[in-house]
Formats: structure tokens, C-alpha cells, sequence
């Protein structure tokens, strides 16, 4: 058809779009590491106190429950669904890890696992939902966010337990250096999800079936079982933030979690992975999560109008997306220009 | 007289395929044209381009005498060219009457007169001799009903030039009876009709002229139908002389019976199923769009629950096969889906996700581990096999060409070493040497021991391949044929077992909601 | 059976009617002040922000998106509503029509950032949120607008016979909803677009005009919301519009609303508004805990949307509608 120069042409320009498509994708984990070294450095500049190790230990603590949060939702993304029920699954962990621990008068390892295995089973019921009724998640996690937290609010008569043992309170001041101990465990988590989506079998099942559910069927993935423990793990991991906010506040709340939703999106949407599923972005969102920590607590310390910081995160998360937007025409063209 | 609608010299490509090759196209008033071709050949791609979905990349397109280009759908309806597409594009909740008139609600001081839309359906409706109530939603009608409101909807723009791509499709004789006094009595009322159809019976009863396309060329162009008999068309649309491989004779080792379906009813109509496939087989299923074929497939892997009766058994022993999953694993079943796009491939994943996907549980490490060069290494093979030209294993498949996604498609089911295999329309929209490479796998497959169900709407891509082939029509098997590779011995007998089985039923077709 | 019962009875809302009908009766039973004028004007009155929120998500979900900044919009219109009252003085009419510009405005921003970036709305609405609530809190600091003039409580308490005025804005709101989808053009078009989006986009639909349209009336009835809880409040409170979120998902989904779009139900969307209050307001006088009120909520979502599931399966083995072969 064609001749030997025009194929040597052809596959030249199929590896520079290739190199261009990954470039672009590191670009956004540059990208956002990039940002947010710029702001460190900036409100460093601007107000000393950021780096105080005072400052590092609240602004680390806050943070790494807020990526397990971020985390959670990212996990049903891959899905192309959604987990409306996140603060809800949290705050019931928080009641279990409560009454565990001051009621029981269990250990705290104990408490702990209560309060994983409580996420993951109201994770699995969403699931079994969603898969027994085929309705859209959305509608689902929808109504048993309300479920959920009306359950806990029955069970527990809104009671807050703040008798808490003091070993579990003093977790909330575990330290590594200046950094808050929590990060360890933020950091596990995002490990274990990284081999999750890059090297199990579990993780690439997950993102076909967010890709396209179908054609994943059709080649033998099994839909179903993944969409139940996808939902599964991410009540997991609410459950995980739980125990962290708990043990930062030393009290269990029932307000707790009520918050989670909206932020919940923001980091992993920052971080680039997708909405419509079958990618998912584990660096990405961890960033993201630093990235709006970073914003939150700069913006604190140069006295903004707390509340100026939420609309300052609204067009962040509109600037990311649009630039995400803007990137993915660029590439579309490049290989369109290919052939 | 003078041409109405004329295409002349029109190339358009797509990355790695030229669906049309400098066709010419002639649309008089007061003709109905037909616009024959098989699978791939180009009747789509020329559709899309008249009706403004696509411009053309060289060649012109004219109206009435005068260049024109549409930009987009608007523009072509706008200039008086009605279209019943292919696939339905309706309103599901609206009513009859809305759908017909969406493109313009008649309004009375911007309020929208239902009653009236009602009335005016009901027009139409009566031309066609349809009892619907035109206040009926859309989404409680069969499909065949659904193609019927879209057919009186091109008629009611009451337009001079009128395309129909495959508008029989779906529906009833008795129906297809009315519908062409209709067009007849529009054609004399001077209206320039295409008729694009694979029924060549239909394509001989009702039009005047036939243009043929094969692998985007004019096979020929603008004739007249008189005197032309069925086989003259049939052979203009396959072309003997280019026979796309040729592959000699296969030395077959036929094992048992691999797979075996004995009375199998289904849910979607399916009755009476009787077939078989050895090791080492390749048995054909033909049929024409709408015979059943596809959803039979789906049904034997079990992707619907849908198998209500009779036994299916593998190996010799009866089995109820639960699922894809377990058809997969359990029985080493593989099915090469015909909507490679939509099912057969995940478009926004690499190569490498797509072909091991079928095989990831069985590369993994304990613990369900997989690394990206496990991963890699263990597809390789199969993707240079097949000769699958990417640059890298990580290359997005959504950017591949049509024939290179298709060797994906089929690569995963090579890796995942199925003992029976299923290729549903492998062939379609590839380029011709893709083609000539997956007939010489399909081949090779069988030599290896694979019992092989092939399904395809390609006469002589049939013939060429196949041992066995079963005929089916309207979701029964009407025939069984030893394959005698002679071309027109095998295509007269097959087109003969469908005109006696479409002769034999004399209840009018019922609609079929194609799963 | 009369035609006018039997048409009743297949209305799509018709069980959600008979929900309302049976609470109530039992709530009378329950607690003798349910049916007080008191508490019925309590709830109505509750009723009037709650259908406004809804009425605007509604929309949204009719050409199958989301409007995650209802809430923001309506508190940020709330505040600058009486702002305008408290700080400049304005007459109520000049505030409203300000107020209501203004939400509009903010609707036309969404509906054209999501209809020509090609984003989806999910996320420029959940950035919109950020922006409006940010908005809000800046300008208030979290201090409410306390000095509203008497005019406007005036105005939210007066009747006209037995019918609180306020009551009158999410009636006539529900209605020139309802006529704008049945009886326009606009409206046939967003839940054509709703319905099957490629179907209408060949039929001449402009995806994105009707996208803008949508959104600006939705940002104008989240205005409304907003406006007349500062009217219920007395006061211009920054929190207006925090909780909205649920709720304006929660009520056209239990009328009967499909979320990926091309079918709601004004009628049924107001009937579960008024279920909703209902429960609110009812298991608060019978005096079980209020806790109980979430969890009946979620179960009555899910409840509404299984059931909804199961009555449209049924339909459609209908004799027209044969999948089979005889």
C-alpha cells in the first residue's frame, strides 16, 4: 500500500504521539508536585509559621485522614460509580470504634478491626445493592447514606463517646519528627492501593469494568464480584478515616463524616483520575489531597476569610479539570494528525 | 433526466482503511436506486457522507445540479434529504406523533399543539396502513413498529429525495408489502429513493436502478435492473475473481463432537436448535441480518440466561453453562464479539489490558500479584502472531486501525487457549489484507484442534472457510450443508434454503427486539 | 370504576399519593396537634423553600445532569438578598428581582461552562459549589444580615383566606414548570435531549442551548429558594442552602424521576416534597426520636426507586411490546 519512507514516517509519528500522550500524563503528577512545591514555597515566604513543626503536625494530621477519604471514593470511581454513602459507612466506624472502646472496654487492635469490618460490610450491602437491583449507584449510595446514618442515629441515640481510652487519644498525637504518625498509615494505604490498581489482577478487573462494563463481562471478568468488593473497600477505607478522625478528636461524633462528600471528590478528580471510570490516578490523588491540605492551611495562616478558601478551591478544581480537558483535545489531535 | 442527487469520485478515510474509493452514486427523480454491497464494502460510509454525518476527503457531492457540503445532519435535512437511519434514533417516552415532528413542534403561541401533532401522525400512519394510536410512547413498541414510525417520519418531510438504510429489516412481510406501494406511489409521484438493503429479493421486486459497492469501489454503477438476475448482483457484490486468500485445501482432522446444541429453545425465539462442532472443525453459521445468529452465540456462552429448553453439551456431556465466567474457565469457551468497539474491546485501555484480560487470574502470582512485564511477556507471543502492528504493548487499542483492533480482539481469546471458539462477523469492516490473515488463523485454529463456529454474513468468506455450514433463518436452523467449496453450487444452495424457508411462512414475520 | 378514577389511579404518582394520604392519616391518629392550624402551617410553610429546591434540581435531572450547587446558589442569593434589604434599604420587589437576576445569572454561568468545555456537569456544578459557598461566606463572615424589615415577615405571614401568600410562589413555580415541559417548545426539547441526546441532536435539539436554558432556570428557582427561606428565617443566614443537597435529589427521584434523564414528574415530585415534610414534621410530633427521620428517608428513596423499577418491567410485557416469537 505504502511505500518503505511513508511507513518509516508513520510509526515515527505513532512513537513521538506515544512519547507526547506520557509525557503528558507524568505532566500532571509533575504537574501538581510542581504546584505544590510552588505554594509551600510561597506561603513559607509569606508566613514563616507554615513550616513550623506546630503547624506541619495539624496540617499532616488533617491530611492524611482527608486522602483516605479521597481514597475511598477513588476506589469506586475506577468503577465509573459513585459512593454517596462515604461519611455515612465513616461515621458508623466511628460509632463502633466509640463503643468498642468505652462501652466494651475492648482493646484498641479490636476496636480497630470492628470499626474496618463495619465499613466494609455496609460497603458490601451498597455493593449487593447496586448489583441485586441494577439501579444506579448514585440512587443507591444516595439512599443509604441516609440509611446508614439514620441506623447509627437510632442505635446510638446520638450519644458521643468521649471516654475513650487514653492510649487510643494519644495515637492523635503520634509523631514521626514534626509529621503526624497518621501519615504512616496514609502512606500504607496509598502503597496497598498502588499494587492494587498497577499490580493485582483485582485492580485491572476493577478498571475494565469501569472502562466498559460490557466488553469485560464478555471477556470473562467477574462484574458483579468486583462491583461488591470495590464498595466493599471503599467502606474500608472510610472506615480507616474513622478511626483517624477519632482518634484526632479523642471523642466518637455522629457529626462526623458529615463533611466528607464534596472533598472527597476533589482529590481524586484533582489528581486526574476520571469520572466515567476504568482510570484512576493513586499518586494523582494523593496529591491532590496535599495539594488542597496545603491550600487550606496557607490560606488559614494569612488570616483569608476562612471562607474565601472554599471558593479559591472551586476554581482550582475547575482550572485542574479544564487544563485536564484541555490536554486530552491535544492529544486527541496529535494522534488524529497520525493517521 | 437529470440526476437529483449525484456523488461522483468520493474517497473518505478513516485511520488505516479507505472506506470509499472514488465511488460514484446517480439518484434520478421518479427512481427508486438500490445501493448493494456486503459487510465493509462502503454503504455506510456513503450514507453517513449524504446525509452529512462525515465530508468527504476528495471527490464532490451535488444537489440538484449545484456543489454541495454538508457540515452536519441539520444541514442535509435542512436541504431536503429525509433519512431512516439504520439504527432507530427515537425518543423513548415520547409518543409517535412527537417523534415524527420533533424537528418541528407545531406551536400556537409558543404552546405546543399536541392534538394536532396527533392528527397529522395519524396521516401518515394510515398511508403505511399502521393502527398505532399516535399518543403510544415509542419505548412500548417492537422494534419493527419503532422502524415504521421512523419510515413515516422521512415521509412526512414530504421531501423530494428519500434514503432507506436496511428499512426492512425489522419489520413483517405484510408490512414490507405496504411500505413499497408506498415508495412506488411516491417514486411516480417524482421522488428519488435509495434503497440500501442486503435482500436482494426485495432490492429486485422494488427498484428500478443498482449501484453495487465492493471494498469502496463501484462494482457497478447505475444499471439498470431489468433482465439482471439475483445471482448477477450477487456476483458484482462478491467479485469471484477476487477470491481474498487463496488457501488450498485444508487437511481436516476432525475430533468429537466439541460442542453440541440438540432442541435448544431460548427465551428471544430461538426454536429447535439443532448443530455441532467438532475438533478441529470449522462449521459456519450463515444467515442474513436478523436471523438470530449473534444472540444464539450469546446464549450458548451464556451472557443472557436465555436458554429455556433443549440441551447443550460439551465434550458429550450435558452442561448448563452459568455464564461468561464460567464459560470461560470451566469449559474453555471463547466468543469473538461482532461489535468489536462496543464489546469485543475496552477502546480507552492498552493492548496489553486488552489481550491478557482473559487470562490475567491465570498469569498471576499467589495473592493475585501481576506485574506489567509478566503481563507483557506473556501476550507477546500472541500479539506478534498475529501481527499486530503497534509500536509498544501500551499503546491505546481506541487508536489502533479497524483491522489491527480486530486482531486484538481475537488475541485475547488465543491467549486464553479456548478449546471452542465462536467469531462473530471477525472479518467485518477489516481491510482486505487483515482479512486475508485472519481466514489463514481461522484455519490454523482448527488444525490445532479448535472447534470453530464462525458467523458471518460473507458468502464467500463462508465458502471459503468453512467445513459444515448451517443456514439460519428467523431464528430456527433451516439447513445443514457439507461445504463443497464450489461458489456457486454453495451460494445458490444457501439463498435457496432462506427463500424456501421465507416462502414456507405464510404468518406474517412478528417483531423481534434484538437483544 | 369512573374514567376519571381509573385515570387517577395510572398516574405514575398515584402511590405516592396514596403514601401521603395513609401518613397522614396515621400522624392524625398519632398526635392530636398534627392537624392543628398551627403545625399545618408550620409544615406548609416548610413546604414552600423545600418544593422550590426541588423544582430546580428537577430540571437538571430532566436533560440528565446534576446541579450540585443548588444549595450554593440559593444561599447566595439569600445573602445578598438581604444584604440589599439591610444594608441599602431596598424595597422587597427591587431585592427579589435582583435576587432572582442574579440566580439566573449564576445558572447561565453553569449551563455554559458545562455545555462548551464539554466537562461534565457533575464536576463544573461541584466546583460551582466551592465558588458559590465561598462567595457567600466571604461576604458575610459568616455574620447573618439579622435586619430584615417587617415588610417581608409581613408578607411571609399574611394569608389569602386560608392559604398562606407564601405558598403561592412554589405553586405558581410547580405550574409554569409543569406547562414549560409539556406545552413549549424549550421544554419538550430538554427532556427530548434527555431522553435519547444523539436522537435529538439529529432532530435539530441544540444540546448546548438547551443545556444553558436549563441550567439558568435552575439557578433562578435555587434564588427563589433562596429568597423565601430568608423570608421563612427572618433573617439572611449564610447557612441557607447547606443541606439542600440531599433533598433536592431525594424528592424528584421519589416522584418518580429518572436520573439519567428524559422523564420527571412535577406532580410527583411535589407529593414527595410534601412526604418528605411529612415525616420531618410528623415523627417530631409523635415524639420518636427525630433520628428515625434519616433512616426513613433512605429506606423510602430506596423503597420508591425499586418499585418504580419493578412497575416499568412489568410494563413492558405488554402484548405491543412482544420480545419473543410466537
Amino acid at each position: 500500500m505504502s511505500s518503505v519512507v511513508e511507513k518509516e514516517a508513520a510509526s515515527a509519528r505513532a512513537l513521538r504521539a506515544a512519547r507526547l500522550l506520557s509525557m503528558i500524563q507524568t505532566a500532571n503528577t509533575g504537574g501538581l508536585l510542581f504546584v505544590i512545591l510552588l505554594l509551600i514555597a510561597t506561603i513559607s515566604a509569606i508566613a514563616p509559621s507554615f513550616l513550623s513543626p506546630f503547624n506541619l503536625f495539624a496540617l499532616t494530621r488533617n491530611l492524611a485522614s482527608d486522602a483516605i477519604i479521597g481514597f475511598a471514593m477513588m476506589v469506586v470511581l475506577a468503577l465509573g460509580q459513585m459512593n454517596l454513602a462515604l461519611g455515612a459507612i465513616g461515621v458508623c466506624a466511628v460509632m463502633v470504634t466509640g463503643y468498642t472502646l468505652e462501652q466494651l472496654g475492648l482493646p484498641i487492635p479490636v476496636a480497630v478491626l470492628a470499626a474496618l469490618a463495619t465499613g466494609g460490610l455496609l460497603g458490601m450491602v451498597n455493593g449487593l445493592l447496586i448489583v441485586g437491583t441494577g439501579i444506579n449507584a448514585f440512587v443507591i449510595t444516595l439512599a443509604t447514606a441516609s440509611l446508614f446514618t439514620g441506623l447509627m442515629l437510632i442505635v446510638t441515640k446520638a450519644t458521643t463517646f468521649h471516654n475513650l481510652p487514653p492510649e487510643f487519644s494519644a495515637l492523635g498525637y503520634s509523631r514521626v519528627g514534626p509529621i503526624s504518625g497518621f501519615l504512616v498509615v496514609t502512606l500504607f494505604v496509598c502503597g496497598a492501593l498502588f499494587l492494587l490498581f498497577n499490580f493485582s489482577v483485582l485492580g485491572r478487573q476493577i478498571l475494565a469494568t469501569g472502562a466498559n462494563i460490557v466488553a469485560a463481562g464478555l471477556s470473562g471478568v467477574p462484574v458483579n464480584r468486583v462491583i461488591i468488593v470495590a464498595h466493599a473497600l471503599s467502606g474500608v477505607l472510610a472506615g480507616v478515616a474513622g478511626v483517624l478522625v477519632t482518634a484526632h478528636l479523642a471523642a466518637a461524633l455522629p457529626s462526623i463524616g458529615e463533611d466528607w462528600l464534596l472533598p472527597s471528590f476533589l482529590a481524586p478528580l484533582l489528581g486526574g483520575t476520571l469520572l466515567a471510570g476504568g482510570y484512576v490516578s493513586v499518586s494523582g490523588a494523593l496529591l491532590g489531597a496535599i495539594l488542597v491540605s496545603v491550600l487550606q492551611n496557607g490560606l488559614v495562616l494569612f488570616n483569608v476569610n476562612g471562607f474565601r478558601i472554599q471558593f479559591f478551591l472551586g476554581l482550582a478544581l475547575l482550572a485542574a479539570v479544564g487544563l485536564d480537558r484541555w490536554r486530552t483535545v491535544l492529544v486527541q489531535r496529535a494522534e488524529k494528525r497520525l493517521t | 433526466m437529470g440526476a437529483l442527487l449525484e456523488v461522483r469520485q468520493v474517497t473518505k478515510i478513516y485511520p488505516g482503511v479507505r472506506a470509499l474509493n472514488g465511488v460514484d452514486l446517480t439518484l434520478r427523480a421518479g427512481e427508486i436506486h438500490a445501493l448493494v454491497g456486503a459487510n465493509g464494502a462502503g454503504k455506510s460510509s456513503l450514507v453517513k457522507m449524504l446525509t452529512g454525518v462525515h465530508g468527504p476527503d476528495e471527490g464532490e457531492m451535488r444537489l440538484r445540479g449545484e456543489i454541495v457540503r454538508f457540515s452536519s445532519p441539520q444541514e442535509s435535512l435542512a436541504a431536503g434529504i429525509a433519512v431512516v437511519h439504520q439504527e432507530r434514533n427515537l425518543i423513548p417516552r415520547y409518543s409517535i406523533a412527537e417523534n415524527m415532528f420533533l424537528d418541528r413542534l407545531p406551536t400556537r403561541h409558543g404552546v405546543v399543539q399536541h392534538a394536532k401533532m396527533r392528527e397529522d401522525a395519524r396521516r401518515w400512519l394510515d398511508m403505511l396502513e399502521v393502527s398505532f394510536d399516535p399518543a403510544t410512547p415509542v419505548q412500548r413498541l417492537s422494534v419493527a413498529h419503532m422502524q415504521l414510525v421512523e419510515i413515516g417520519r422521512a415521509l412526512s418531510l414530504n421531501s423530494n429525495i428519500l434514503l432507506l438504510d436496511e428499512p426492512t429489516a425489522s419489520i413483517s412481510e405484510s408490512d414490507v408489502d405496504r411500505l413499497f406501494k408506498v415508495l412506488r406511489r411516491l417514486r411516480d409521484q417524482g421522488a428519488a429513493i435509495l434503497f440500501v438493503s442486503h435482500k436482494l429479493e426485495e432490492v429486485m421486486a422494488l427498484c428500478d436502478r443498482v449501484t453495487v459497492l465492493r471494498d469502496g469501489k463501484n462494482a457497478c454503477n447505475d444499471r439498470s435492473l431489468e433482465g439482471m438476475k439475483k445471482v448477477d448482483i450477487v456476483t458484482f457484490m462478491l467479485g469471484r475473481e477476487n477470491a481474498v486468500s487463496d488457501l488450498g485445501v485444508r487437511s481436516q482432522r476432525l475430533g468429537e463432537r466439541r460442542l453440541e446444541l440438540k432442541s435448544v429453545t431460548t427465551e428471544l425465539g430461538h426454536r429447535d436448535i439443532d448443530l455441532y462442532v467438532r475438533a478441529g472443525e470449522v462449521v459456519g453459521l450463515y444467515g442474513l441480518v436478523g436471523a438470530g445468529r449473534s444472540e444464539l452465540a450469546k446464549a450458548v456462552i451464556g451472557s443472557h440466561r436465555v436458554i429455556t429448553g433443549g440441551e447443550v453439551l460439551i465434550d458429550g456431556k450435558r452442561t448448563s453453562i452459568g455464564g461468561v465466567l464460567e464459560a470461560l474457565r470451566k469449559w474453555r469457551i471463547g466468543y469473538v464479539s461482532e461489535d468489536r468497539k462496543g464489546e469485543g474491546l475496552i477502546l480507552t485501555h492498552s493492548v496489553a489490558r486488552n489481550t491478557a484480560i482473559t487470562i490475567w487470574h491465570a498469569i498471576a502470582g499467589r495473592v493475585g500479584l501481576i506485574s506489567g512485564q509478566r503481563e507483557d511477556s506473556a501476550i507477546r507471543p500472541y500479539v506478534e502472531r498475529l501481527d499486530v502492528k503497534v509500536t509498544s504493548l501500551a499503546q491505546t487499542v481506541g487508536n489502533l486501525s479497524g483491522g489491527n483492533q480486530q486482531k486484538v480482539s481475537v488475541a485475547k481469546w488465543l491467549a486464553a487457549d479456548t478449546r471452542i471458539l465462536i467469531m462473530d462477523e471477525p472479518t467485518a469492516g477489516v481491510d482486505v489484507r487483515t482479512k486475508g490473515y485472519l481466514h489463514q488463523l481461522v484455519w490454523e485454529l482448527a488444525d490445532s484442534g479448535v472447534a470453530v463456529l464462525l458467523i458471518t454474513s460473507d458468502l464467500s468468506e463462508m465458502i471459503q472457510l468453512a467445513d459444515r455450514i448451517y443456514v439460519m433463518n428467523d431464528y430456527r436452523v433451516v439447513e445443514e450443508l457439507t461445504n463443497s467449496r464450489e461458489y456457486d453450487l454453495m451460494s445458490s444452495s444457501i439463498m435457496n434454503a432462506i427463500q424456501i424457508d421465507n416462502d414456507r411462512v405464510s404468518v406474517p414475520k412478528p417483531a423481534v427486539a434484538l437483544a | 370504576m369512573t374514567n376519571l378514577s381509573k385515570r387517577l389511579i395510572s398516574q405514575d404518582w398515584f402511590p405516592l399519593l396514596l403514601v401521603t394520604l395513609v401518613g397522614a392519616l396515621l400522624l392524625a391518629i398519632i398526635s392530636n396537634s398534627f392537624l392543628s392550624a398551627y403545625n399545618l402551617f408550620v409544615m406548609l410553610r416548610i413546604l414552600s423553600v423545600t418544593s422550590l429546591v426541588a423544582l430546580s434540581q428537577m430540571l437538571v435531572i430532566a436533560i440528565g445532569q446534576m446541579n450540585l450547587a443548588v444549595g450554593a446558589i440559593g444561599g447566595l442569593i439569600a445573602i445578598l438578598f438581604g444584604g440589599m434589604l439591610e444594608v441599602y434599604g431596598a424595597p422587597i420587589w427591587l431585592a427579589a428581582a435582583v435576587g432572582l437576576l442574579l440566580g439566573l445569572a449564576a445558572g447561565v454561568l453553569s449551563g455554559a461552562l458545562v455545555a462548551y468545555t464539554r466537562i461534565s456537569g457533575f464536576i463544573i456544578t461541584l466546583a460551582l459549589l466551592f465558588v458559590f459557598t465561598g462567595l457567600n461566606l466571604g461576604i458575610t463572615l459568616s455574620i447573618p444580615f439579622y435586619k430584615m424589615p417587617q415588610a417581608l415577615k409581613d408578607l411571609y405571614d399574611s394569608y389569602l383566606g386560608p392559604i398562606p401568600s407564601i405558598l403561592f410562589i412554589p405553586v405558581l413555580a410547580a405550574g409554569a414548570v409543569s406547562g414549560l415541559l409539556y406545552y413549549t417548545r424549550p421544554g419538550r426539547h430538554m427532556l427530548a435531549m434527555g431522553g435519547n441526546p444523539a436522537a435529538a441532536e439529529l432532530a435539530g435539539i441544540s444540546l448546548s442551548r438547551t443545556t444553558i436554558f436549563t441550567h439558568t432556570l435552575s439557578g433562578g428557582l435555587a434564588a427563589l429558594a433562596g429568597m423565601v427561606a430568608v423570608a421563612r428565617l427572618g433573617t439572611a443566614e449564610p447557612t441557607i442552602g447547606a443541606d439542600w443537597l440531599l433533598p433536592s435529589f431525594a424528592a424528584p427521584v421519589i416522584g418518580g424521576a429518572v436520573l439519567e434523564g428524559g422523564y420527571v414528574s412535577v406532580t410527583g415530585t411535589m407529593i414527595a416534597v410534601v412526604i418528605i415534610v411529612l415525616i420531618t414534621n410528623g415523627l417530631l410530633l409523635a415524639r420518636t426520636d427525630p433520628f428515625y427521620v434519616q433512616f426513613f428517608l433512605g429506606a423510602l428513596i430506596l423503597a420508591t426507586v425499586l418499585f418504580n423499577r419493578w412497575r416499568s418491567s412489568v410494563n413492558v410485557a405488554s402484548p405491543e411490546t412482544t420480545s419473543g416469537r410466537p
